[in-house]
């Protein structure tokens, strides 16, 4: 039988043995609270109202439960659970996927494929009997679609799945909006025995704390930095002119706007960093990437390219809109930003906005204008640029 | 293929198609008025669509070539103006490897490093597009420092040298310093106020065996008429020298040919090559000026697809398609940039414009012309000033000829080459900066600091001229001090 950090790992990935995009930090807490949950299921640990423990120090007989349980042991101050889920979230969790996934291709489940790109190694899990994987996440379904009652590790998974919110990234979100009856059914009914209920609750309890506040951590620093980002594209569309000095002595800013090959520099410095910027969206859909650094990252960089282009736009126009097709990829680049930013506000700010009776249709509607508007961007940016070349 | 996936094709293509027609639109012919970046300075702007006047680097050039070909545009058009005003700061001191130190501050080897078009936010008086102290890149330190060696220098700012009436940095022909100390002394008006070829040009008159009269005009039948036309013909200047109906009417036709091939070759509208085919002189000023500056030998041709590959490819009457239209060859008063009279918009600026088609009447073209189309405060203010009564006294017989001032004295001054005195008709070329007018205009009737002083009061010119300069430029003074002390005026 899979433990259940084998069922995670399994779910972790898609039919082809790419991880799903779900962020780093998540599974992180995913994998660790999985762990934890394998050892109160095998007796070996168990929490009261202050610390977790071991119960029983005695191996499981799989290496990846075992170092854990080792190292619980060890330790000899008093920790509790949502201590334990923080401390192997960072410190443990890539082993343990390592481990894991090691673990199921010896097994015989999973397969290794390596495809190498100049910089970049990806590695793949496919199923090697292609069943497996898809006959769990088939199980994961029926338990969620069935009224029958059942197998109390089922909803321990479930519930691990739901307190880490990636179902919605393993199952259709549209599906998982009509199992939400079902799942808040499940970790209502009091299906887990005795023994273990208490350590499994409050495991639970550790992960939803400990995801929500490192999703919150990431929010509050996305919120600022795309309201930033916003903030400084629309003052860049309002603001005045920067004014050019009148003095020959003082001509530092003028021949950044005025003199071609300072122009030069700035403008490719703005290419690349607007590039990097849709690279790094491209990077957010790819799942092949999902592990190059996790998405919050990904986002931050995002969002981070998108503030590094509003610096660049004011050192190579100084707050000037230009004139015709120059004013229509100003136009264009500062809707991109202003509403590249709006839309950072809408994504990480929006339980306040649920607050404010704005519906999740609503909120992503500046997303959606944010990638219209960058509809006609890369035909403007490059006709400036053999515009530029050819006079 | 899923709906995303089509958008994104159908994405893809249309930037790619984009980018097609606008590079096309680019490299072959269209209208580019949407491309252009910026505003051209005033008079550029007459041919800003003819791109390839100034942009004469090959497509994707490096930026090295590309400036190289700008420069070459400059010089093409303004070399000779440069050479004649005798210029202070040619290109060729730059280029000498001693000057290379200054390269650096002011590369004066470049007519971009401080004219670049399409920055109106940056373009100052004359066109330039550096701050106006741009001196202090050069004479602000080093040997070349104007205030060690010179007292009255010491505690003036740089921004004051081209503005105070003392230097321009070009054309200092009237303006160094042997030149007034030479003058210093000068009355501000002289005994005997005459411009010199004025009046040599006013005294020539056509040999009188070769005057036609009224019943000597040859045309067909339905032009003759007009009887207002052959009125004005026999008493202008055309007739009195000579010239018939078909020496404008009918170009073409070899001089003294029957009626039959004068009526054959005849158009009613005489073409402007038919004048310039006699006033050679006129029209080369002409086409230097902004009035003519459209047909200027240098201005960029249509671009026309069916001379490039794509003729060959395309089909038939796309590349017709694809050239440009015809760029227009007359300046229009609507276009122009300084005040102008809105009744005056619709007419564009041929020789008739000025010149009555038959009357030719060069008292015309002198002062009404003018004065039927700007409107800015200098011109409103001609009639009733002093110029303007001298004018008239000359018209009426009362004065000598030369003495009179009209418009075209000051704006289109009588010039003398190889023997000849003609008309220049480049109107600009006695302004920016207006101290180029001293010399070839003012210096025939009024003393040199009072010329100076007069041209740099802005407000005594836009009043044209009526009373005596309210400002005073210290030049002259200080070039007299300045050699009283011992040292030799060194400064062109």
């Amino acid at each position: 039988m899979l433990t259940f950090t084998e069922e995670l790992v399994l779910l972790l990935n898609d039919e082809d043995g790419a991880p799903l995009p779900i962020r780093q930090d998540i599974v992180a807490c995913a994998l660790a609270g999985a762990v934890l949950m394998d050892l109160a299921f095998a007796y070996r640990i168990d929490t009261d109202l202050e610390a977790l423990f071991v119960n029983d120090p005695t191996p499981t007989g799989k290496p990846t439960l075992d170092r854990i349980l080792e190292r619980i042991a060890a330790r000899t101050e008093v920790c509790d659970a949502k201590m334990w889920i923080g401390t192997l979230s960072v410190e443990e969790a890539p082993s343990i996927h390592e481990q894991t996934l090691a673990s199921l291709v010896e097994s015989g489940i999973l397969t290794v494929q390596e495809s190498r790109l100049p910089w970049i190694r990806f590695r793949r899990y496919p199923s090697s009997d292609g069943k497996t994987a898809k006959e769990l996440r088939q199980h994961v379904a029926d338990v969620l679609t069935s009224d029958e009652i059942p197998d109390p590790r089922d909803v321990a998974l479930i519930s691990l799945l739901d307190a880490c919110e990636i179902l919605p990234d393993i199952f259709p979100r549209q599906e998982i909006e009509d199992f939400r009856p079902r799942i808040a059914l499940l970790r209502k009914m009091d299906l887990i025995g005795r023994e273990v209920a208490g350590a499994i609750a409050e495991i639970e309890r550790s992960i939803i704390q400990a995801v929500r506040a490192r999703a919150a951590q990431f929010k509050k620093l996305l919120l600022i930095l795309s309201i930033a980002a916003g903030v400084a594209a629309f003052a860049t569309l309002v603001a005045p002119r920067f004014p050019v000095a009148d003095r020959f002595s003082a001509l530092y800013f003028e021949r950044l706007w005025f003199d071609g090959s300072w122009q030069l520099w700035s403008g490719f410095a703005l290419l690349g960093l607007s590039g990097a910027g849709v690279l790094a969206v491209l990077l957010l859909k790819l799942r092949a990437i999902a592990r190059l650094g996790g998405f919050n990252w990904w986002r931050l960089a995002h969002v981070g390219f998108g503030i590094a282009c509003v610096l660049a736009l004011f050192a190579h126009t100084g707050f000037r809109l230009g004139t015709s097709l120059n004013a229509a990829l100003m136009g264009c680049f500062l809707a991109v930003l202003v509403l590249g930013g709006l839309a950072g506000v809408c994504t990480n700010a929006a339980g306040q906005l649920r607050k404010w009776g704005i519906k999740p249709k609503q909120r992503v509607i500046p997303i959606r204008v944010h990638i219209v508007a960058l509809v006609p961007l890369p035909a403007l940016l490059i006709i400036h640029i053999i515009a530029v070349y050819l006079y | 293929m899923a709906r995303k996936s089509i958008l994104h094709v159908c994405w893809v293509l249309a930037t790619l198609a984009a980018i097609g027609a606008v590079t096309v639109w680019m490299t072959v012919g269209g209208d580019r008025e949407v491309l252009l970046i910026g505003a051209t300075t005033d008079a550029h702007h007459q041919f800003e669509l003819a791109c390839e006047s100034c942009h004469t680097a090959a497509v994707f050039a490096s930026r090295k070539a590309a400036l190289k070909g700008l420069n070459k545009a400059c010089r093409n058009c303004h070399e000779d103006d440069l050479k004649d005003a005798e210029d202070s700061h040619p290109r060729k001191k730059f280029r000498n490897p001693r000057m290379s130190v200054y390269w650096e501050p002011l590369d004066g080897r470049s007519c971009t490093t401080c004219h670049v078009e399409h920055r109106p936010e940056i373009t100052r008086k004359g066109a330039v597009t550096v701050a106006m102290d741009f001196c202090e890149a050069c004479h602000g330190e080093g040997d070349q420092d104007v205030r060690t060696d010179r007292p009255t220098h010491a505690g003036l700012t740089f921004d004051t040298c081209a503005s105070s009436g003392c230097h321009n940095y070009h054309d200092n022909r009237a303006l160094y310093a042997d030149f007034l100390v030479k003058h210093a002394d000068q009355p501000w008006l002289a005994a005997a106020p005459v411009h010199a070829l004025a009046a040599l040009h006013r005294s020539q008159k056509p040999l009188e065996e070769t005057a036609l009269g009224r019943e000597d005009a040859l045309a067909p039948a339905a032009a003759l008429a007009d009887e207002t036309a052959l009125d004005h013909w026999a008493g202008s200047g055309h007739a009195a020298a000579g010239v018939n109906c078909a020496g404008c009417h009918a170009p073409e036709v070899a001089s003294g040919a029957p009626l039959a091939e004068i009526e054959a070759g005849w158009t009613d509208v005489a073409p402007l090559t038919a004048c310039r085919d006699c006033h050679k002189q006129e029209a080369k000023t002409f086409a230097l000026g902004r009035h003519g500056m459209r047909q200027h030998p240098e201005i960029a041709r249509p671009r026309d697809a069916s001379a490039t590959v794509l003729d060959a490819v395309l089909p038939e009457g796309v590349t017709e398609w694809l050239s440009d239209a015809p760029y227009p060859v007359l300046m229009t008063v609507k276009e122009a940039r300084i005040p102008m009279r809105a009744d005056a918009a619709h007419e564009s600026l041929d020789c008739g414009a000025c010149h009555q088609p038959h009357a030719v009447d060069v008292e015309h073209a002198a002062v009404e012309a003018c004065m039927s189309c700007h409107a800015d405060p200098h011109t409103q203010a001609y009639v009733g000033s002093p110029h303007h009564e001298l004018w008239q006294a000359e018209l009426a017989g009362d004065a000598e000829p030369g003495s009179g001032v009209s418009c075209a004295t000051c704006h289109m001054f009588k010039v003398e080459r190889r023997g000849t005195i003609f008309t220049s008709h480049h109107q600009n070329d006695g302004l920016r900066p207006n101290e180029k007018m001293i010399r070839p205009v003012c210096l025939h009737c009024h003393g040199l600091g009072f010329a100076i002083d007069a041209l740099a009061d802005e407000d005594l010119a836009a009043g044209n001229f009526r009373g005596q300069p309210a400002v005073h430029v210290e030049s002259i003074d200080w070039a007299v001090q300045h050699e009283t002390s011992g040292v030799p005026n060194d400064e062109r």
